[in-house]
């Protein structure tokens, strides 16, 4: 006896599809996936050490605009901006980070024409608390 | 009346195979010699996808240099983690804790599988088999299920740091794998009996690029490649890293040394790495702590030099790593398995047609982009020199 397709592949006829139909229907995605980070400016302390350990040199530490309050336990009033373009999404600067201050997500869908960085994300998390 | 003209017909024709292909995945250029159908000689001409890793370690710290490590390739990204970390252990004297011993073991067997059943999947393609490429492709994707509840990532685990894992389990993922595993291994042994009994794969396959077992120890060949041809090497029988040493396996041999024969050394491979997971969950340490506080790792790193090995899907991996005591690596050399397989293995394909040539280089399992390595010759005096490792990493900087 010999196994043959056939069987397989009539029985692959009257299954569902394996592919999801992507933008209409959702990714089942694990709710520890390693998406899309950024920093929590609340907590941050403007230590750099991300900026320092990211393989992929994708964290810039920026100066904390003048319109928003910088907490007084940031001295420098730096705070790291994550090009999502150039991440790699390892999770360093998530493990590395003193104060644990950078909230994750697991948001896979990053594709965009503009460019891409964790600045606005990072700066509304200061808004909401002031 | 005088001869004005001669048409010469040469008696070896050159193919270019290569670097891009429909065979191919991958950019590797395969001069092709052929008498009418019949290939007379390979020559194997690589240096498409160089991208300069080992330069890039030294130019980087320790601790970013894992996460490069990972990414010489995609494929086999825990295990060439897991070697560089387990050279970095050992400059560091540091010993992972038994539970992330045997989670390292369970990701790095979890991508075996997957890479097995990918490498497989190409050859059904490249024999025109598509209805098979598609299925074995469907069914790979339970496996990458599993790495992503392991390690959060399908592909780029990034699962390794000095003395551990980077994440734990618990319960419910530990029956989640355990019910993917009781899936995946009953479509493994369906396809396994599809191509020990398949006509077409056996009519592309038998007794095609045979290598006897001398020639695969001559021409130092790794992995499942040696393994087909009755050669037993498998770096996690004789090294016995991590926690090789507590799970029981078997090294797969056979004897055929045809390209169906290496096919198959996967699929019994796949299975037993199956088993080996199954083993991993159930027997799962419970009194240590697998996950380092990654912000209290000593941050610096003594002066001294490693060689470590794995066994990495394709064959043996082997990492150098070289501190001077600077918070940079003086020197990371890394031998992948591809290294010796594809470029030594130019020998196979002579005697069998044209046609064979794809399925013998799949059945090597080539991963170009870890192997492109830069090598210096020297033109003038036409002479081959050995140089020493160790003279090597030294080079013009003594």
């Amino acid at each position: 006896m010999k196994p043959s397709l056939i069987k397989e592949v009539l029985r692959n006829l009257f299954s569902k599809p394996a592919t999801i139909q992507y933008p209409r229907e959702q990714t089942i995605i694990e709710p520890d996936f390693r998406g899309r980070h950024y920093a929590d400016l609340m907590k941050c302390i403007g230590c750099s050490l991300c900026s320092i350990e990211c393989p992929a040199n994708a964290i810039k530490m920026v100066k904390i605009p003048e319109e928003y309050p910088a907490p007084k336990k940031n001295p420098r009033k730096i705070y790291p901006v994550i090009d999502y373009f150039k991440c790699v999404y390892c999770y360093r600067c998530v493990a590395v980070c003193p104060t644990r201050a950078y909230i994750v997500t697991n948001n896979y869908r990053l594709a965009s024409f503009k460019r891409s960085t964790s600045e606005k994300l990072s700066l509304e998390t200061l808004k909401k608390a002031g | 009346m005088t001869v004005t003209k001669i048409v010469e017909i040469p008696l070896v024709l050159e193919i270019p195979i290569g670097p891009q292909h429909p065979a191919l995945h991958e950019p590797l250029l395969l001069k092709v010699y052929a008498d009418g159908e019949e290939v007379v000689r390979v020559d194997i001409n690589t240096g498409y996808n160089h991208r300069g890793v080992e330069k890039l370690c030294e130019k980087n710290t320790f601790y970013r240099d894992i996460f490069i490590a990972g990414r010489v390739c995609g494929i086999c990204n825990t295990v060439h983690a897991n070697c560089f970390v387990r050279a970095l252990e050992r400059i560091l004297d540091l010993e992972p804790s038994p539970r992330a011993k045997y989670l390292r073991v369970l990701a790095m067997e979890l991508e075996r599988i997957h890479s097995h059943m990918l490498i497989n999947a190409v050859m059904a393609e490249i024999l025109g088999f598509d209805t098979l490429f598609m299925l074995i492709m469907r069914d790979r994707e339970m496996v990458m299920k599993a790495k992503e509840i392991l390690t959060g990532n399908r592909v780029l685990a990034d699962y390794m740091i000095v003395s551990g894992v980077r994440r734990d389990i618990d319960e419910t993922k530990r029956d989640r794998l355990l019910s993917i595993l009781d899936k995946v291994e009953k479509r493994i042994k369906y396809y396994r009996k599809l191509f020990e009994e398949d006509a077409t794969i056996n009519l592309r396959l038998r007794d095609v690029g045979v290598i006897k077992d001398v020639d695969a120890s001559r021409y130092a060949l790794v992995g499942p490649p040696a393994r087909g041809s009755g050669i037993k090497i498998d770096a996690r029988a004789s090294d016995k890293y991590d926690a090789y040493d507590e799970i029981p396996f078997n090294v797969i041999v056979r004897k055929e040394g045809d390209s169906w024969a290496r096919m198959m050394v996967r699929w019994d491979e796949a299975l037993e790495s199956v088993s080996m997971s199954r083993y991993v969950l159930e027997h799962l340490p419970r009194d240590s702590n697998a996950v380092p506080d990654e912000r209290r790792l000593p941050r610096r790193f003594p002066p001294g030099e490693t060689f470590t090995r794995a066994e990495a899907p394709r064959g043996e991996l082997t990492y150098y790593v070289l501190s001077d005591g600077k918070p940079k690596p003086y020197r990371v050399k890394i031998r992948t398995p591809s290294f010796n397989n594809i470029i030594n293995g130019g020998f196979a394909y002579i005697g069998y047609t044209i046609a064979d040539l794809p399925a013998i280089l799949v059945s090597y399992d080539p991963c170009i982009s870890c192997m492109e390595r830069a090598i210096v010759i020297d033109l003038r005096n036409n002479k081959k020199m050995y140089v020493s490792l160790k003279d090597l990493v030294v080079g013009g900087r003594k």
